[in-house]
């Protein structure tokens, strides 16, 4: 599966401060950590960029590639710097992200036909982000003609079936599971993005990457393409580099429906079991969900 | 053809929690049903009425819900007996003079006139602190030595103060009110980390009740799907009992203050939902409330 780093993001305080002072240090070095680590495409996080969009756009892409040889992903809501971004990236960079959204449609779209972009296609409309499987179908089919009609063909659309915290809604786990399973019927050609991190978004720190990872091998087993995530978790690159495959036939059998006598486990194995069940919605999802 | 009902049956049971001591106890949950579905299953207990005793001498209470007590508020012995005479199951005692913000009764006299109580009526008590979670550890600590041995009811435990409670709690032999605001999620975080210091059979489920036009639904929901992830589902961490305390919840909103066929109304109306939403242990403040309450429990009307 495709790893997107995702931690070049302008919540963070460290990168906030480092693109309002336009200090490049600490920037690069999260760029620098995230290649090693085993990132295929840096995601730059910009948020609206309010300030000097274009400006800030086109700093943060050229800082970045100075250290990094990897595809960029670029991620604003402000058109205006997201064109002055994707202008001077050097590999083919991905949009991220459009929706069916009008105003996405019509301020976003027409940059990835412009700089032949890859373009992050999500399910959310005018409307909101849909609440179960079939309008979250609907939606896409709707958005995507849009998208084909504009010249962007299959092939370089990435869906983005929008994660939902466990925490806040635990029944749009599972839609967006079942929604990656079906997805290549849909619309044959497209790939599938999914921003991992938002499912435990909510959760306490130290208790999210259990949450990440096995969601992950769970998408993973759907036939998820790529993934915008935390590369710094080593545990989760090795997951998604073919590395721990008992963990991975555990969640597979919670997945399958197979019986699993999860109290015989040593605890790291019953961990992740209960955590795909919950993620499953088998089990009611609270933050001790791991000491029940 | 004979006809034949298409009854369902479920793998949960809720918990049977037991309050109070010897000939007066009584018990709640049990049932492997959901909320008055007898039909599908076993009765084992049917929801029980508890009247209000505050000890604040009913102060703030619209003039129509004190009357039927004018003579007594001020004496909880007084006051609770009156209670029994007019039909409530149990009493619930609320400490309201202990809050800080108030009158800020200490922990030793709220525990000595709660013992005092106890001694003079034979029936079950649940003791609600102020719901200041630092006051409420002082207090519920010093109720559960007063009482030791008596098995009361008491909270309400919350996400700040559960650990000191819960001790006082198991260490005194009594039952525990775990207190979530209106959330699936958190109320099953506080049931599991409650379940390491206390079995299930000492815990009752207090998801907080709203008035009518108040969140009345969402405390609706909120009974309706612990009942269902209990006994449907088999999530052990949701099978206890449940509390639904909505007397002062009706009685504080403007419209029952304002006429009192409508505060009546406000505080039945509230009642009989959160009856149905799955509630085993409801408190009211007026008594004809109560009787209407046990005769739907009783199947009477």
């Amino acid at each position: 599966m495709i790893l997107i780093g995702e931690n070049i993001h302008i919540i963070s305080k460290v990168v906030s401060e480092a693109v309002r002072n336009r200090d490049a240090a600490p920037l690069q070095l999260l760029a620098r950590e995230q290649s090693l680590a085993g990132a295929d495409y840096l995601d730059l996080n910009l948020g609206p960029a309010r300030k000097d969009p274009e400006e800030v756009g086109a700093w943060l892409v050229n800082t970045v590639q100075e250290v990094a040889d990897l595809p960029i992903s670029l991620d604003t809501m402000n058109p205006l710097a997201m064109e002055a971004g994707l202008k001077i990236c050097k590999k083919r960079p991905l949009l991220n992200s459009a929706s069916g959204k009008s105003e996405s449609k019509s301020n976003m779209m027409p940059l990835a036909v412009k700089y032949r972009t890859q373009v992050i296609i999500s399910v959310i409309t005018d409307q909101g982000c849909p609440p179960d499987v079939d309008s979250r179908v609907e939606s896409i089919m709707d958005t995507v003609a849009y998208a084909n009609e504009l010249g962007i063909s299959n092939e370089d659309i990435w869906v983005d079936p929008i994660i939902l915290p466990v925490s806040a809604d635990q029944k749009q786990v599972r839609e967006a599971l079942e929604f990656i399973k079906i997805l290549p019927d849909l619309l044959p050609g497209v790939k599938s993005v999914v921003g991992l991190s938002n499912v435990s978004n909510g959760t306490p720190p130290h208790l999210r990457g259990i949450l990440n990872r096995t969601y992950m091998a769970m998408l993973e087993k759907n036939g998820l393409y790529s993934a915008i995530a935390d590369v710094l978790d080593p545990e989760l690159v090795e997951l998604n580099h073919g590395g721990q495959e008992a963990i991975r036939k555990l969640i597979y059998k919670v997945m399958d429906g197979e019986p699993i006598d999860a109290a015989g486990l040593p605890e790291r194995e019953r961990n992740y079991v209960k955590t795909a069940r919950v993620l499953m919605g088998e089990a009611l999802y609270s933050h001790a969900w791991l000491e029940s | 053809m004979e006809y034949k009902a298409p009854l369902e049956t479920y793998t949960g049971r809720v918990k049977e929690v037991t309050l109070g001591k010897g000939a007066d106890a009584l018990k709640i949950g049990g049932g492997n049903i959901l909320p008055l579905h007898y039909f599908e299953g076993s009765v084992v207990n049917r929801p029980v009425v508890a009247l209000e005793v505050n000890d604040n001498g009913a102060a703030g209470w619209a003039e129509w819900v004190v009357e039927p007590y004018k003579d007594v508020v001020s004496d909880p012995v007084k006051w609770a007996r009156k209670c029994l005479s007019l039909g409530a199951d149990l009493i619930c005692l609320h400490l309201d003079s202990t809050d800080p913000q108030g009158s800020n009764r200490s922990a030793m006299e709220a525990a000595a006139m709660v013992k005092k109580v106890r001694s003079e009526v034979d029936v079950p008590l649940i003791v609600y602190g102020s719901g200041d979670d630092k006051k409420d550890v002082e207090v519920l600590t010093a109720v559960a030595e007063a009482c030791k041995g008596e098995n009361l009811l008491l909270g309400p435990a919350v996400k700040e103060n559960y650990e000191a409670i819960a001790r006082a709690v198991a260490e005194n032999g009594h039952c525990i009110i775990a207190q979530t605001p209106i959330d699936l999620n958190l109320e099953k975080e506080l049931n599991v980390k409650l379940l390491k210091q206390l079995p299930p059979e000492r815990i009752v489920i207090d998801p907080l009740s709203s008035a009518l036009g108040y969140g009345m639904e969402y405390s609706f929901t909120i009974m309706e799907r612990t009942r269902q992830i209990g006994v449907v589902f088999g999530d052990v961490a949701m099978q206890m009992p449940i509390i639904a305390d909505l007397g002062a919840e009706c009685w504080k909103t403007n419209q029952a203050r304002a006429d009192r066929e409508q505060g009546m109304h406000w505080e039945s109306i509230t009642a009989m939902s959160l009856l149905l939403a799955g509630a085993d242990l409801l408190v009211v403040r007026h008594p004809d409330n109560c009787r209407l309450l046990k005769e739907a429990i009783e199947g009477k009307i």
